[in-house]
C-alpha cells in the first residue's frame, strides 16, 4: 500500500459501498418483479394453469374459515365419492404464506381480493429469492459475487418459467425456502452462531412446508458434512451447523401432516441420520484428541476405532435391514430414477411419461439458463481457490444438482439458483481483474496496487469492495469472518488491517495485472455476454413463459385472437348446474372444475387414486351405453370433454386418449389398446378401428363437427375425421363454448322400458335388484 | 414268420395312425434336447432344421416357436441393437425354462430359436423378413410363416419384460419374472465384501492422517467440472434415451449426421460437442482471471489472453446458432415501439 488508506476514509467508503448495495439490492428486487409481469400485462391477472387453481381454491379456504378448519378441511367437492382430506395431503407453505400476506394486507386497511394476493406472491418471493442468493454468495465469495448471483437470479429463465405472476404453485416460495436455508446453513458454518442454527431449522421447517423438494436440502447438506469430514475439515462450527439442524428439523418437520412419520421412516432421510451418527463419533474422536497426549491419543484411537467401527457397523446392519426390508428399499420411485437414471424408463412407465420428468437434451440448458452456462466452470474453478466451508459447499450443490437436472428436466429449477450463484462468482472474479488492470494503466501504480494485487493474490478477499485490504489468503478469515453487522465487527476490522498491513510487501512483489486493450475487450465481451444474457430473459419471459394457458391467444393477420373457451365452460356449469351435480372429465381439468365452476368431480390433477383415475378412463374409452353406465353409478349429471380441432388447440382430450385408454386398461383389462390402433398408428380418419370410432371420448369431441364446415376437417390432426354423421343416444349436448373448445354434455335419463321387452320390464318390475345387479357386474367400478 | 406277416400287417396302418402324434412328441423331445445344449436355452435353427419343426410337420403343432431373426454382419450398427436384444432375449428364455422347471407340459410347448442370417437365407425369405431386428411367434396353428405374429418395436422397447408381456399375450403361457442376472456374482460380492473390511482400517487411517485422493483438491476441481460438462451436454439424455453417436443420413447413407435438428432429441456426439463448447469458455475465463495474471511476460499474456477472447465469442456464438437451428426459436429483443 504506497499510498496509505486512512481508517476515516476507508469507513466512508465502506458505507459508501454498502448504501450502494443496498440500492442495487432494491433495484434486483424490482427488476425480479416486474420481469414476471408480462403474462398480466399480455393476458390479465389471472391464476394459471391447474395446479395453481387448486391452491388458489385453498387459499379461499383459508382466508374465509381459518387456520383450524383449513387443517381438518375434509374436501367433498372432489375424487366424489371419496373425497380428499386436504389439510393432510397438501404442503401448507404456500397456501399459509399467502394467507398471511392476505391477513397482513386486510388489517392494514388494504383491500386486495384474494386472487390478487395469489397472482403475486411468486413474483414477490422472487425478489426475495433474489435477496437470499445475494446473503448466500456473500458468505460464499464477498458482497461483490453476491450482487451478481442476484441479479442473475433475478432473471433467470428456469426460475421464471415457475414463478411468472398467476403461476400460484409451491416451487413459487419454495426456491427461496431452499436458497435460503442454505445461506443459513452456510452463514451458521461460518460463525458457530447457535441462533443462526436455530433459524436455520426455522427455514427448513418453512422449506419442509412448501415442497417435496425438502429432500434434495436434508441429503445435500449431511453429503457436504460427510465431505467436510472425510476431507479433514472437522470443525466445532460444522458440528453446530448440522447437529441442531437435524434434531430440530426432524421434528418440526413431522409436524407437517403430510410428511409426518416419513420424516424418520424413508430412506430419503435416512443419510442424515448416518451422517448425525459420524459426526459425533468425529466429534468424539477430536475431543479425546484435545484432551490427550499424543501417544495416549494413539492407544486410544486403536481402542476407540474398534469399539467404534463395531457400533458402526451394527447401526449401518440395521439401517440397510430397514431400507431392505421396505419394498422399494424405502425409496420413492422418483428419488430412484434420480439415483438409477435408467430406473423409471425401465420401471415406472407413469413417471417415464410425464413431460417434465424427461431428460433434457443441451438446448434445454440454453434456455433455462442461458449463458450462465458458459460461466459456471468458471466460477467452479473459483470455489476451490482457495476451497473454503462454503465454497466447497457451492461446488457441492452446483454438482449435484447439474447431474439431477440432467436426469429430469423439471430439476432444472434446482440447478438455476447455484448456476446463478457460481457464475455470479465467476462474473465477479473476471470484471475484478480485468477493471483493475484497466484501472492500474490509467492511474498508474499507487493506487492500484493493493486493488489488483488484493483481488487476485489473495482470492478470498471481497471482490469489487472498494475498501478491501484484507488480503490473508489462509482459510481461517474466511471461516471466521462474521456478519458485518455482528457486534465483532470492529474486532474482525482491526484483524484485517493487520492481515493487510502484515501481507502488504508480499502483494507489491506479486503486483498481477492484464494488458490494457485485452482487458477492455474482455470487459466490453463480459457485458456483451450480460446484454445477451438479459435479452434472452426478457424474450423468454415475455414470449415462453407467461401464457396462462387458462386464456389463449393467437396472432393472425386479422390481429390478436383471444380464446377465453374454458372460463367460458365453467361459468356456464356455475350457472346453470345444480350445486351439487358431479361433473366428470379427464384429470387435468379436475382442479378448474372444482375452483371455477365449484362443482363436484369425479379425479383431478392430485392423482392419488389409479383406479378411480381408470374409471373415467375405462368411462371415455367404452362405447356410449357402456359409459353411460359408469358414469350413471357414479351420479356423474355432466360430462366435459376439451376439444380442439376446430381451433388447432393441440393438447386437448383427443390427444391425451391414448393415456386414458392406457390408463383405463391398466385396471380394466377388457380396454386394450391395440383396439384403438390402426398398425400401431393413432389415428381419428376413415382409417381409424371401429373401437375408436365408437369411443365416447370420439363421439363427445366429433358430434355436430361436421355441421362446422361440412367435411368434418380436424385442424390439430390435419385430416378430416371418420365418422361424421352420427347420433347421441346416452348423452345430449348442453353447453358448447364458443370457439368449441369446451363441450359439456348431460347424461340422459333412463330411458323407459321398449314395449317389446316386457318380459324383461317384467322382472324388473318385480325385482329391480336383480337388474341393477346385472348392471353392476358389467360396471368395471365396482 | 408267417404268423407274424399278417398282425405286422395288421399293425401299419396302426402306426400310421399313431405316426403323426409319436413324431410329434419326438419333435417337441428332439427340440428339448437341442435347447438343453445351449446354455440359455436358445435354440440355433437353419433352413433344414426350420423344415423340420416349422414347415414340414402337420398343424396344429404341439409347440410354438419364437424366432428371433439374427444377422451377424449387422452387429456392429449399433441403432439396430441387435445384441443388445439378442441378450434379451436369451434372458427371455433362460426366464421362461427356469420359472417352468417343474412343468414340462409348458416347456414342451414354447421354444426360443435364432436364426443366422448368412446360413438360412431362404429362410429369411420364407418369413419375408426384410428388416431388423425381427422376431416372429409361430404358433401351433399356423400354415403360412408369413402371417406369424411379429414383435413390433413397443414390445422391444421395455426389453426381456416386454418381449415376456408379447409372449404371455400371445401364447397364454407364462414366462414368469425375468431372471437377469446380477451385475456382481455371489463369489465376487464376497470377494468384494472380504477387500473392503481388510482395507477399511488402511482407509481410516489415511483418512485420520489426511492423506488421501480425497485430500487432494484438483481430483475434486477435475471431478467437479467433469460432472458439469457430462450433464450439461445432455448425456444423462443419451444414456436414458440409448440414443447412438451419429445417424446415417437416409438421403445420402455415406455421410453421417452428427447434430440432430429438432429439440425434442440428440445424438452423442452433439451433446459432447456442445458440452465441450459450454465449458471450454468457463476454463478459459478461469484460465484468465486466476492463473494468466500470474504470468510476468506482459506480451505472452495478451497473446494468450486474446486468444482466449477469439475462441470464446466464437464459442458463444456458435452455440447460439446451433440452439437457434435446433430449436427453431428467434430471440428479440423488446425496443421501445417509438425507435421503429
Amino acid at each position: 500500500m504506497s499510498s496509505p488508506v486512512t481508517a476515516s476514509e476507508r469507513t466512508v467508503r465502506h458505507a459508501f459501498g454498502n448504501v450502494l448495495a443496498f440500492f442495487v439490492l432494491i433495484l434486483i428486487g424490482v427488476l425480479a418483479f416486474s420481469i414476471r409481469l408480462f403474462s398480466v400485462i399480455k393476458y390479465e391477472s389471472v391464476i394459471h394453469e391447474f395446479d395453481p387453481y387448486f391452491n388458489y381454491r385453498v387459499t379461499q379456504f383459508l382466508t374465509r374459515n381459518g387456520i383450524y378448519d383449513f387443517w381438518n378441511w375434509f374436501d367433498d367437492r372432489t375424487w366424489y365419492p371419496l373425497g380428499r382430506v386436504i389439510g393432510g395431503t397438501v404442503y401448507p407453505g404456500l397456501t399459509l404464506t399467502a394467507g398471511t400476506l392476505w391477513w397482513v394486507l386486510h388489517s392494514l386497511n388494504i383491500p386486495l381480493s384474494v386472487e390478487t394476493v395469489c397472482v403475486f406472491t411468486a413474483p414477490t418471493f422472487s425478489a426475495f429469492a433474489s435477496w437470499a442468493t445475494y446473503l448466500l454468495t456473500k458468505e460464499v465469495k464477498g458482497p461483490g459475487a453476491g450482487l451478481a448471483a442476484a441479479a442473475l437470479l433475478g432473471m433467470v429463465p428456469s426460475y421464471i418459467s415457475r414463478s411468472v405472476a398467476g403461476s400460484y404453485d409451491n416451487e413459487a416460495v419454495a426456491i427461496f425456502a431452499l436458497i435460503f436455508t442454505f445461506f443459513l446453513y452456510i452463514k451458521t458454518l461460518n460463525t458457530g452462531s447457535l441462533f443462526y442454527a436455530t433459524l436455520n431449522a426455522i427455514s427448513y421447517f418453512y422449506m419442509v412446508c412448501s415442497w417435496g423438494g425438502y429432500t434434495f436440502i436434508i441429503n445435500l447438506i449431511p453429503m457436504h458434512v460427510l465431505l467436510c469430514i472425510v476431507t479433514g475439515r472437522y470443525s466445532p462450527r460444522l458440528y453446530i451447523a448440522y447437529a441442531p439442524l437435524v434434531v430440530l428439523g426432524t421434528l418440526l418437520a413431522a409436524l407437517v401432516p403430510v410428511v409426518g412419520f416419513n420424516a424418520v421412516m424413508t430412506s430419503e432421510h435416512f443419510a442424515s441420520f448416518l451422517v448425525f451418527i459420524i459426526i459425533h463419533v468425529v466429534a468424539l474422536v477430536y475431543y479425546i484428541k484435545g484432551i490427550l497426549s499424543p501417544r495416549m491419543f494413539k492407544v486410544a484411537v486403536t481402542l476407540v476405532l474398534s469399539i467404534g467401527l463395531a457400533v458402526c457397523c451394527a447401526v449401518i446392519a440395521i439401517l440397510i435391514a430397514v431400507v431392505a426390508s421396505s419394498p422399494t428399499k424405502g425409496w420413492s420411485g422418483r428419488s430412484l430414477s434420480l439415483l438409477d437414471p435408467t430406473y423409471a424408463s425401465k420401471y415406472i412407465p407413469i413417471i417415464a411419461s410425464v413431460s417434465e420428468h424427461q431428460p433434457p437434451t443441451w438446448p434445454s440448458y440454453f434456455m433455462d439458463i442461458n449463458v450462465l452456462a458458459f460461466l459456471v466452470p468458471a466460477g467452479i474453478i473459483a470455489c476451490f481457490l482457495p476451497l473454503s466451508d462454503a465454497s466447497s459447499f457451492a461446488v457441492l450443490y452446483i454438482v449435484t444438482s447439474v447431474y439431477f437436472s440432467g436426469v429430469m428436466v423439471r430439476l432444472m429449477l434446482v440447478l438455476a439458483p447455484a448456476a446463478c450463484i457460481m457464475s455470479g462468482i465467476a462474473l465477479s472474479e473476471a470484471f475484478d481483474a480485468l477493471t483493475g488492470s484497466i484501472k492500474f494503466h490509467l492511474l498508474g501504480f499507487s493506487i492500484e496496487n493493493s486493488q489488483a494485487g488484493a483481488g487476485d493474490a489473495s482470492p478470498d478477499n471481497v471482490p469489487a469492495q472498494k475498501n478491501a485490504v484484507k488480503s490473508d489468503a489462509s482459510e481461517n478469515t474466511l471461516k471466521e469472518r462474521t456478519s458485518r453487522k455482528s457486534k465483532k465487527k470492529e474486532k474482525e476490522r482491526e484483524k484485517e488491517e493487520q492481515d493487510g498491513k502484515s501481507s502488504l510487501k508480499s502483494q507489491i512483489k506479486r503486483l498481477q495485472v492484464l494488458p490494457f486493450e485485452a482487458s477492455i475487450i474482455g470487459v466490453f465481451l463480459l457485458i456483451l455476454l450480460g446484454a445477451f444474457y438479459a435479452v434472452h430473459c426478457v424474450w423468454a419471459a415475455a414470449e415462453a413463459y407467461s401464457a396462462p394457458s387458462i386464456v389463449l391467444t393467437s396472432h393472425t393477420q386479422s390481429g390478436l385472437h383471444v380464446f377465453d373457451d374454458f372460463r367460458e365452460a365453467y361459468a356456464w356449469l356455475r350457472h346453470n348446474t345444480e350445486v351439487d351435480d358431479k361433473v366428470a372429465s379427464w384429470w387435468d381439468y379436475g382442479y378448474q372444475t372444482t375452483a371455477m365452476a365449484n362443482r363436484t368431480v369425479i379425479v383431478d390433477n392430485n392423482t392419488w387414486n389409479n383406479t378411480h383415475i381408470a374409471t373415467v378412463g375405462t368411462a371415455m374409452s367404452s362405447p356410449e351405453k357402456a359409459a353411460w353406465e359408469i358414469f350413471n353409478s357414479l351420479d356423474v349429471k355432466y360430462v366435459l370433454v376439451v376439444f380442439g380441432g376446430l381451433v388447432g388447440y393441440p393438447s386437448d382430450d383427443i390427444n391425451k386418449f391414448l393415456w386414458m385408454v392406457r390408463i383405463g386398461g391398466g385396471v380394466f383389462p377388457h380396454i386394450k389398446e391395440p383396439d384403438y390402433l390402426r398398425d400401431g398408428q393413432y389415428r381419428i380418419d376413415s382409417q381409424a378401428t371401429p373401437t375408436m370410432l365408437n369411443c365416447l371420448m370420439y363421439k363427445l369431441s366429433y358430434y355436430r363437427f361436421v355441421d362446422t364446415d361440412g367435411k368434418g376437417f380436424d385442424r390439430v390432426r390435419q385430416t378430416e375425421i371418420g365418422k361424421k354423421y352420427f347420433k347421441l343416444t346416452h348423452f345430449e349436448e348442453v353447453f358448447t363454448t364458443h370457439h368449441w373448445m369446451v363441450r359439456i354434455y348431460k347424461l340422459k335419463p333412463q330411458k323407459n322400458r321398449i314395449r317389446g321387452k316386457s318380459k324383461k320390464s317384467k322382472s324388473k318390475a318385480s325385482s329391480t335388484a336383480s337388474s341393477t345387479k346385472r348392471r353392476i357386474n358389467k360396471n368395471p367400478w365396482l | 414268420m408267417v404268423s407274424k406277416i399278417p398282425s405286422l400287417a395288421a399293425l401299419i396302418p396302426l402306426f400310421l395312425l399313431l405316426a403323426s402324434t409319436v413324431a410329434d412328441s419326438d419333435l417337441a423331445a428332439e427340440l428339448l434336447a437341442l435347447q438343453s445344449r445351449s446354455e440359455s436355452g436358445v435354440i440355433h435353427l437353419d433352413d433344414r432344421s426350420v423344415s423340420r419343426f416349422l414347415t414340414s410337420p402337420k398343424t396344429p403343432r404341439p409347440y410354438s416357436l419364437l424366432i428371433f431373426f439374427d444377422a451377424e454382419h449387422l452387429h456392429d450398427k449399433a441403432e439396430l441393437r441387435l445384441t443388445a436384444l439378442k441378450n434379451e432375449f436369451a434372458l427371455v428364455s433362460s426366464s421362461f425354462i427356469a420359472n417352468n422347471q417343474h412343468n414340462p407340459t409348458v416347456r414342451s410347448k414354447l421354444f426360443f430359436c435364432d436364426i443366422e442370417f448368412k446360413e438360412s437365407q431362404s429362410t429369411f425369405a420364407l418369413f419375408g423378413v426384410k428388416s431388423l431386428p425381427h422376431i416372429r411367434l409361430v404358433g401351433p396353428d399356423l400354415k403360412s410363416p408369413k402371417d406369424s405374429d411379429q414383435m413390433d418395436q413397443a414390445d422391444l422397447s421395455r426389453l426381456a419384460e416386454s418381449m415376456a408381456a408379447f409372449v404371455e399375450s400371445k401364447t397364454k403361457l407364462s414366462v414368469g419374472p425375468i431372471a437377469r442376472p446380477p451385475l456382481v456374482s455371489k463369489m465376487q460380492f464376497i470377494f468384494m465384501v472380504a477387500v473392503l473390511m481388510i482395507c477399511t482400517p488402511f482407509i481410516i487411517r489415511r483418512i485420520l492422517a489426511g492423506d488421501t485422493l480425497l485430500h487432494d483438491k484438483k481430483v475434486w476441481l477435475f471431478g467437479a467440472v467433469f460432472v458439469y460438462f457430462f450433464s450439461v451436454g445432455g448425456t444423462m439424455h443419451n444414456i436414458i434415451r440409448n440414443m447412438p453417436m451419429f445417424l446415417p443420413d437416409r438421403n445420402d447413407p455415406s455421410r453421417l449426421i452428427f447434430f440432430y435438428q429438432g429439440s425434442g432429441m440428440q445424438l452423442g456426439a452433439e451433446g459432447f460437442a456442445v458440452g465441450c463448447l459450454y465449458t471450454v469458455v468457463g476454463l478459459l475465463l478461469a484460465l484468465v482471471t486466476h492463473a494468466l495474471v500470474r504470468v510476468r511476460n506482459r506480451s505472452v499474456q495478451r497473446f494468450i489472453m486474446i486468444i482466449a477472447l477469439f475462441i470464446s465469442f466464437w464459442a458463444v456464438k456458435k452455440v447460439v446458432y446451433l440452439d437457434n437451428w435446433k430449436t427453431g426459436y428467434r430471440v428479440h429483443a423488446f425496443w421501445p415501439s417509438s425507435w421503429n
